[in-house]
């Protein structure tokens, strides 16, 4: 029976191929592709300002950091307190070939999406490596064990020079087919890029949750004895989840190389640990969209409190207001989402697309 | 030749023996039930099978491989399978989604085809599908497919245990008490669900039960295990007969 794929409003399949689309109608595929295309687009109409764009680049930067987050804690429900550092990971493997190479030198220059893989496959096997006490820990004190690895993170970059004693590290501009990215286009240029890597990498997960290789992270979260007795070998896919994790940090941390022309230790603490983690809670652990909605709720918040201190700031002189609302809003929306959505943002998606669904039926 | 042979095991925790020098044949293509008081040691048996646990002493053999120091992902690749007694599912998951996890060592494709999801993986992926829709329709489970297992009713999550363990394509399936906490008429269905794994898919049946009638019905050989030694062993009718097993379950007069 051919369906009119436009049309569709329910469920028509006849084959199991047809039920591992990603999109089930027509109006679903172009609704998506008319979105993508908006985000694509909307900067060359409504140009921004340097600043703002910038903020939008770090969200975009924090998606593909919180999706490599959402797999090993979310799916596989292995919590990971060391992920600013896997990104730290990416971002030196970019800085140390500035560091033994020269930072403007061709290969980082020229060949950054080669870098940026490169760095991926970096966080990778770091990701891999530090996933190896999971063979034998769990809960709580994994989270520890992933913990150390910030730690240990933090001290070597600090004390070795060369890594520049964690001072910034600085990486060249990068070229593309119509040249030099100067000053004015940077922030717009990687828009793009990380936009790009984020649709890439969103695409990967999708399939890759439809497949063996999604569904054994699931397993492990959920029961690992069974898993076992399933066939699969619990402890690699761990060790796979981690490797995977560091993967997608990894990348994240060289566009931010990238994107900051520079690397300095700072910016891979552990506070931004537990912001990746109130990332990936505030979207919704376990999902794919949550990863979205995570990182843009944080980083609006952020913006919004550094707003809204400034327009304060003319009432209280002498005070810098800031300092003390983002901590303090920061933790009252973790524990705000803890109590009441512990489901996170994906589920209200969720409730909303079920509710404009039937719209105007109720059930 | 015996199909899966256990012998002389002992397994012991500290000072307690759970199993001591326990001998079992398990023929192929038959029902064999393994019955005892609470305590007895069934249980821990199943798991020497299926490798959770180890034997401190003696062997286990499957075809003439030995098994006793294999991990549960070794055992169950080859072919031996188990359903657990407490609810061990992947309760996040769909009924479908827990049922193609059983295939997972059949999905064979390359980590790059999953991620770009075509060709291999997308026929494999389908090509499996038919084959858990196989078991869904052989187990009934056409309503639920699509259902969260978390938010299934027992009878039916035990029904999912059964048919996760039936996805392996095992040889040997272990069954431990799928019957528990049942009522009467979702007892009577697993009952036939085992005869039929047994008649049509040829796969031999390892069953540990309480409910005795069951048992004696439905099975064609049966040990008998007491405080972790075997007390009693053979057709139904021998053992029903069998002073030492009668002592066990009813005491002394």
């Amino acid at each position: 029976m051919s369906v009119n794929t436009w049309l569709a409003t329910g469920n028509f399949n006849t084959t199991y191929k047809q039920e591992q689309k990603t999109f089930f109608t027509s109006l679903d595929r172009s609704v998506f592709t008319f979105f993508l295309l908006i985000l694509f687009i909307w900067p060359l109409i409504f140009p921004l300002s340097n600043k703002y764009m910038l903020v939008i680049d770090n969200v975009l930067i924090a998606i593909v950091a919180v999706m490599g987050l959402n797999l090993v804690t979310g799916f596989a429900g292995l919590i990971s307190i060391g992920h600013a550092a896997f990104v730290g990971i990416g971002a030196y493997t970019v800085a140390s070939f500035c560091r033994t190479i020269g930072d403007t030198h061709v290969i980082i220059t020229h060949f950054w999406p080669v870098m940026i893989i490169l760095s991926g496959l970096v966080g990778a096997a770091f990701g891999g490596l530090i996933g190896l006490p999971a063979l034998r820990l769990k809960h709580l004190y994994l989270a520890i064990a992933t913990l150390s690895f910030q730690m240990i993170f933090q001290w070597v970059i600090n004390f070795m020079s060369f890594f520049n004693q964690g001072q910034t590290i600085s990486v060249g501009r990068v070229f593309w087919f119509t040249g030099k990215i100067g000053r004015k286009d940077h922030y717009l240029f990687w828009y793009f890029i990380i936009l790009t890597v984020v649709v890439l990498l969103g695409f990967g997960i999708r399939n890759l949750l439809k497949t063996r290789y999604g569904r054994c992270l699931v397993a492990v979260r959920d029961n690992d004895r069974a898993a076992d007795a399933m066939g699969m070998n619990p402890g690699l896919t761990k060790v796979y989840a981690f490797a995977l994790a560091g993967f997608f940090a990894g990348v994240a941390g060289a566009l931010h190389a990238y994107l900051y022309r520079g690397v300095g230790f700072e910016s891979f603490t552990l506070h931004e640990s537990i912001g990746y983690l109130a990332m990936a809670i505030v979207g919704g652990l376990g999902t794919l969209n949550g990863s979205f909605w995570g990182p843009v709720a944080i980083k609006y918040l952020d913006l919004g409190v550094e707003n809204l201190s400034e327009i304060l700031g003319h009432y209280t002189p002498g005070m810098n207001l800031a300092t003390a609302l983002k901590p303090f809003t920061f933790g009252l929306v973790i524990v705000l989402f803890l109590m009441f959505e512990p489901r996170g943002i994906a589920n209200w998606w969720r409730i909303i697309k079920s509710y404009t669904k039937l719209w105007p039926f109720r059930y | 030749m015996a199909h899966l042979k256990v012998s002389d095991v002992t397994l012991s925790f500290g000072g307690l023996k759970a199993l001591s020098n326990v001998d079992m044949n398990i023929e192929p293509g038959l029902i064999t039930s393994i019955i005892g008081p609470n305590g007895a040691g069934k249980t821990s048996m199943l798991n020497c099978i299926s490798g959770f646990y180890h034997p401190t002493e003696g062997e286990v053999y499957y075809k003439d491989k030995k098994l006793t120091h294999a991990s549960p992902h070794e055992v169950s690749n080859m072919g031996i399978s188990r359903a657990f007694q407490n609810l061990e599912l992947f309760s996040g998951l769909t009924v479908l989604d827990n049922l193609l996890l059983a295939r997972h060592q059949n999905l064979t494709y390359s980590f790059l085809h999953a991620v770009f999801f075509y060709g291999k993986a997308s026929r494999i992926e389908s090509e499996n599908r038919a084959y858990v829709e196989d078991v869904i329709d052989f187990m009934e489970l056409e309503p639920y497919r699509k259902s969260m297992v978390g938010n299934l009713s027992y009878g039916v999550q035990k029904k999912v245990e059964v048919a996760r363990a039936l996805t392996l394509a095992p040889d040997i399936l272990l069954l431990d008490e799928p019957m528990a906490g049942m009522n009467q008429e979702e007892k009577e269905d697993i009952v036939r669900f085992v005869m039929d794994i047994q008649k049509e898919r040829n796969i031999t049946v390892v069953l540990v039960e309480h409910d005795l009638g069951v048992v004696m019905d439905i099975s064609d050989r049966i040990y008998v295990l007491d405080f972790g030694e075997v007390i009693g062993s053979g057709t139904p009718d021998e053992v029903a007969q069998n002073p030492k097993v009668i002592e066990a379950y009813i005491g002394e007069d």
